[in-house]
């Protein structure tokens, strides 16, 4: 029930951000504070969620986070999710 | 960093050296697509999944001549097409979102239900990182929130082009709205537009887009999660660190320099401290929102 309750919410506010933007904005011209709040939003949402990742108390986690931070950098992405699956499993194999 | 500027109708192609493969690199399959970021004035549309905007050059490109004479099915199909290379960089994480799904719990029903109702990725792999039994309700939806807040900025760019549409056909496309068929439709828009047809968006090409990842993203997620139980748990193999390594990829896609990266480090350490020494999952909530002041009075600065 909880779960169900969750999904419809998520659904409804996902669909509010969707429509949002056409029925607020469109007559409108957002501030440069605004505008930058906007910018900065989808990354610090999706660093934060990742934040534990950086604190991990296992070495080979880190190590592995490591890895795949240099592969993100450098590389697209589906080379860069086998780098860091393959390094995070190995080295909990190894290590870990 | 490769980006494309949508200004003023016409559409540049900026590649800053190191990625001089990237026209190789058309075919690869990447996990939202490449990794580009759209500017459209000042607008950015970034996160989530992404697209390859040499796939959308190429791609418009290509059928252009189509848009011109297309009739109502061509430009369906049309979108449809441009929307394939796309999916091969979607599927494989539709799969591992579903797999992760049931290893927090969700059913190989709930799942599908969740993503054919949301229908926006970034928002549902953070949501299932912080899945618990039962799920803290008020903390997924406020982070779901903010991970598709962009949708008002891509909404918002999009508008200009809906005005010769009915509000009863637009509020339905709008549900269709992602990364993808945002990026696909509008770029079409501004090329027809620069081609001075008229009206400058084509819906059933934006629907065809949309729809045809409509269909892959619930279908592969609901194939995730059945197969997901087969895999055993995820942990052991690595597969959680597919979510540092699919945000990592994502946020260099919207690098825009290091000033404009500092609300992201206030983030991470705020984060970081608060999921050390306080328990439950409002770490994200506070790391997003420090991230935010940071970048509102980083504002006000400049």
């Amino acid at each position: 029930m909880a779960t169900l309750l969750t999904i419809v919410l998520m659904a409804g506010v996902t669909y509010l951000t969707r429509i949002g933007g056409y029925v607020v904005l469109r007559n409108r011209v957002l501030s440069a504070r605004a505008t930058a709040v906007m910018e900065a939003a989808p990354g610090c949402v999706l660093i934060s969620v990742i934040a534990p990742a950086f604190v991990s108390k296992n070495p080979a986690d880190l190590l592995a986070l490591a890895i795949t931070f240099v592969a993100a950098m450098r590389l697209s992405m589906l080379p860069t999710v086998l780098i860091g699956v393959a390094s995070a499993g190995l080295l909990r194999h190894l290590i870990g | 960093m490769n980006s494309i500027s949508l200004v003023n109708g016409g559409i540049e192609c900026q590649n800053n050296g190191k990625d001089n493969n990237l026209r190789n690199q058309i075919a690869r399959p990447t996990l939202y697509g490449c990794v580009d970021t759209i500017t459209i004035g000042s607008l950015t549309g970034s996160g989530g999944r992404e697209v390859s905007l040499w796939k959308i050059m190429s791609v418009s490109e290509a059928t252009l001549p189509e848009a011109i004479d297309g009739g109502s099915s061509s430009e369906f199909r049309r979108g449809v097409i441009s929307c394939l290379p796309v999916l091969l960089g979607t599927i494989p994480y539709a799969l591992v979102l579903g797999a992760q799904a049931t290893q927090k719990g969700l059913s190989a029903v709930e799942l599908p239900l969740m993503t054919g109702l949301n229908f926006a990725g970034g928002s549902e792999f953070a949501a299932i990182q912080l899945w618990t039994s039962p799920p803290h309700i008020a903390l997924i939806v406020a982070i779901t929130f903010l991970v598709n807040s962009r949708h008002f900025l891509m909404g918002a760019a999009l508008a200009p082009f809906l005005g010769h549409l009915p509000q009863r056909k637009v509020f339905p496309a709008l549900f269709f709205l992602c990364d993808e068929s945002w990026a696909l439709g509008l770029a079409d828009a501004k090329q027809r537009a620069a081609a001075g047809i008229t009206p400058a968006f084509s819906p059933r090409y934006y629907m065809g887009a949309a729809l045809a990842m409509y269909l892959a993203w619930v279908g592969f997620t609901a194939a995730g999660a059945l197969l997901g139980p087969m895999l055993g748990h995820v942990e052991t193999y690595g597969f959680d660190m597919a979510f540092p390594a699919v945000f990592l990829v994502l946020m260099r896609g919207m690098w825009k320099g290091v000033a404009a990266a500092r609300p992201w480090l206030v983030s991470l350490v705020v984060a970081a401290l608060v999921y050390l020494f306080i328990p439950g999952a409002w770490y994200v909530a506070a790391g997003a929102m420090s991230g935010l002041l940071a970048a509102w009075l980083m504002a006000g600065e400049a």
